[in-house]
Order: structure tokens, then sequence, then C-alpha cells
């Protein structure tokens, strides 16, 4: 299984869709899946960071490296941070879906 | 006013290099603002960008010994002992008429199964089993062989029509409706069906046309397994049941994905979505188990399973 607590907010489908249409073969394809995936995490992280105040940083670091697809960690953070950190992240997934896809629409108009 | 020209399609070495470009930034940034987290997931050998990996090993090692935790212990529901969803079927069948086992299916799921689509535990799954097999007809199993996918019960999304050899057409696989989604440019995971035209049978016709996508790539064992696996999973047939509505339909694997950052966790050819869930189908809630099959018996295809007889050796506990 691979499953991470905040799969169910990141949806980039616009951005699966330009990596369809401009590869051609399926090594190509889960290579840029993967560089994205790779992307995700660490926008997530930041932004879990940036919101969870820094004397549970570790705390919360440690509860992930052990379990990093407990759902229950929503209800952590949210309690921690006192707002709703889907909402965060979402927002924050949000706008890197759209940096990306300007940086690559860039390309094209670049052309 | 000069006519805009129509944007070039993007090349992969091109949107590569990008997406190099973002990740090689991302990853600085937070390797810059939190360098103190940084420093705690080194220290621990875990490598942000291959979480998803790490995830794979401790829910891999947590399913062979029963301590996962997935959910709050608020999710998890009391199961019915599965005869007696089957002997729910039997009266209703009697009461109700035309449609009663799906509609009673449909029912039981949506009692039973959590709101949102997650992986299930081994209990929910050998219950799941039972009644696929007594009221739908089809052995299907989460674990076949030793094998297991990342989940059973996802998102399924809409695929395009894949190419079955070379020079092959959108326009020759059928007609209509069923044409809209377009083929995908290039070729699935396991390559053309046949090497041309006049090789490929209607086995392989039939194949193409009901085909499932599973996210093999974010197996735990994919790349130590390859070898076997890719064989395992070339063509290994499936059934797909819709929790919404109960259509179901067995499929053969012949593509992988979706991307984990879809929304999605498995993938459907036009005619596998217009049967589970009509023309405007485009992405829901399915289980999805393997289809224990080894005499390769059981056709592709849509199951109807509203007027099948009851097996009276049904009516016992798991």
């Amino acid at each position: 299984m691979s499953k991470i607590w905040y799969d169910h907010l990141i949806i980039l489908e616009e951005i699966g869709e330009e990596i369809d249409s401009a590869t051609e073969t399926h090594e190509e394809k889960h290579e840029m899946w993967r560089l994205v995936d790779e992307i995700v995490h660490h926008k997530v992280m930041h932004t879990t960071l940036k919101h969870l105040p820094r004397e549970h940083h570790e705390d919360f670091l440690g509860k992930f490296h052990e379990a990093p697809h407990n759902e229950g960690l929503v209800e952590y953070l949210n309690e921690k941070i006192g707002t709703n950190i889907e909402d965060l992240i979402r927002q924050e997934i949000g706008d890197l879906a759209f940096e990306l896809l300007e940086k690559i629409k860039g390309t094209r108009q670049e052309e | 006013m000069p006519n805009k020209p129509a944007p070039q399609k993007l090349t992969a070495e091109e949107l590569r290099n990008k997406l190099k470009l973002a990740h090689l930034k991302t990853k600085d940034a937070f390797v810059e603002n939190y360098p103190h987290a940084h420093k705690f997931l080194q220290e621990k050998g875990l490598e942000l960008g291959k979480v998803r990996e790490h995830s794979a090993k401790i829910l891999g090692a947590g399913a062979l010994t029963g301590t996962l935790l997935l959910t709050p212990p608020g999710n998890i529901r009391a199961l019915p002992a599965p005869h007696e969803i089957v002997e729910k079927v039997r009266e209703g069948a009697r009461a109700l008429g035309e449609n009663a086992p799906q509609k009673i299916l449909v029912d039981e799921l949506s009692s039973h199964l959590p709101e949102k689509p997650r992986p299930l535990s081994r209990e929910e799954e050998k219950f799941l089993e039972r009644i696929f097999n007594d009221v739908v007809g089809i052995p299907a199993k989460g674990t076949l062989e030793g094998e297991h996918l990342n989940t059973t019960y996802g998102y399924i999304g809409a695929e395009q029509h894949l190419l079955r050899y070379p020079g092959d057409t959108l326009n020759e696989h059928g007609e209509g409706h069923i044409l809209t989604p377009g083929i995908a440019p290039g070729k699935g995971a396991w390559g053309y069906f046949a090497p041309s035209r006049g090789e490929l049978t209607p086995e392989l016709e039939e194949t193409e046309k009901w085909y499932a996508v599973v996210q093999t790539l974010y197996l735990p064992d994919w790349e130590e397994r390859l070898r076997y696996l890719r064989e395992w999973y070339k063509y290994r047939k499936v059934l797909i049941v819709n929790t919404d509505n109960g259509n179901a339909v067995v499929a053969a694997i012949a593509d992988a994905g979706p991307a984990a950052w879809t929304g999605k966790h498995f993938g459907g050819s036009p005619e596998v979505m217009y049967y589970l869930g009509g023309p405007r189908y485009k992405k829901g809630p399915v289980i999805l188990f393997f289809v224990d099959d080894p005499e390769n018996k059981i056709p592709l295809g849509p199951v109807d399973y509203n007027d099948i007889s009851l097996p009276e050796g049904s009516l016992h506990q798991i």
C-alpha cells in the first residue's frame, strides 16, 4: 500500500493532462508523475510547518515519520494550528497548480 | 485582427526541464526555511520526496501484522455476517422482483463501507469477497496469489482508448459516444496489444475494450519484483463494482496509473466507464478486486447479476 494523509486534498488533473499530451513513452510519463509527486510532498510539508507553531515541529515530524498514512494527523494539526489545515493545503496546492500551468503555458508562448 | 497562432505542443524534454526546475526550487525552499525539519527527517532516514515508498513499507508491514491505523476508530463499522445479506437478497428477489439483488447490494455497501474511499481492512475485504461471490456471482479477491493493490476501494477515472497495434486509429474503436474520450497518444504500460492489425485477435480486441488501469507503479515492491509483477498484472482480470449504483464489470488490467495526485486510484476504458455510470460518468467510487479465474472462463464485460440463482451453499458464514 502507499498512502499519505493528505492524498485526498491533492487534485492536479490539468497537470496530468499536460503530461499525458507531452509524453510518448510510459517511462517518460512516470518520471514526470514522480517529479510532480515530490514537488507536492515538499509543498505540503512547507505549508504545514509554516502554520504549525515551532514547538510542535519535532513532535509532528515524528508522528509523520511513524505513520505518514494516518489521517488522524489532520485532527492533530487542526488542534495545534487552531484552523483547518485541509483548507490551507487545498489553497496552497491550488496555487501550485496555477504556477506550474503558467510555466508550462509560458513555454508555449515563447516558441 | 490577426488570428492567434495555435499553441504548439510541448515536447517531453521541455516539460521535463520545467518540472525539474520547479522540483529543485520547491525542495531548496523547504530546506532553506526548515533546516531543522530537513535534518530531523534525514536523521530518521526519510527523504521527503520518497515518502510514498516509506509509507508503502510501513503499510505493507502493518497489513501483515494487522496493526494498520487508517482511520479514527469512529469510522470503523461493524460488519454483518455475509449470509445475512445473501438471505436478504433472496427474500428481496421474491418480494421486489427485478433488480432486487443490485438494489440490495447498493444498500448494503452504503451501510457497511466507509463514507470516503480508503484502503480496506482484511476483514472488510473478506466480507466483500463473500458478497461478490454469492450475490454478483464472480469469485473475486482483494488478495490473489499473495498480490494486493495499494487500495481496493477508491475512485475510478475515465481513460481514453489505447493503441492496439501500430497505425491503429480512433475510428476503429467503435462509433458514436464511445469515441468521445479519444485515443491516448502513447502506448499502454504493456505496449501494443498486437504487433499488427492482422494479429489482433478477437480476445485482444475485447481486452482493450474492457481495460482497467491500476497503480502498479506505487506498489511497494514494484521495482524489486518488476519482471514477475509485470507479467502477473498484464491483462489480469478484475471485478469493478460501482458502489453508488451496483453496476459491475469484469475488466483486464492494461495500463498503469493514474498519478497519485489526481485524486483517483483506478482508470477505466470508455466502455468500462459507460457501463459503470453512463455517458457522462468521469469519476466515482468503486471496489476493485482480482478475479480468481485460473481456467479463464469468466468473460470480460458487464456482469448482470439480477437474475442469478443464489447458491444454497452460500448460507454459511466465512
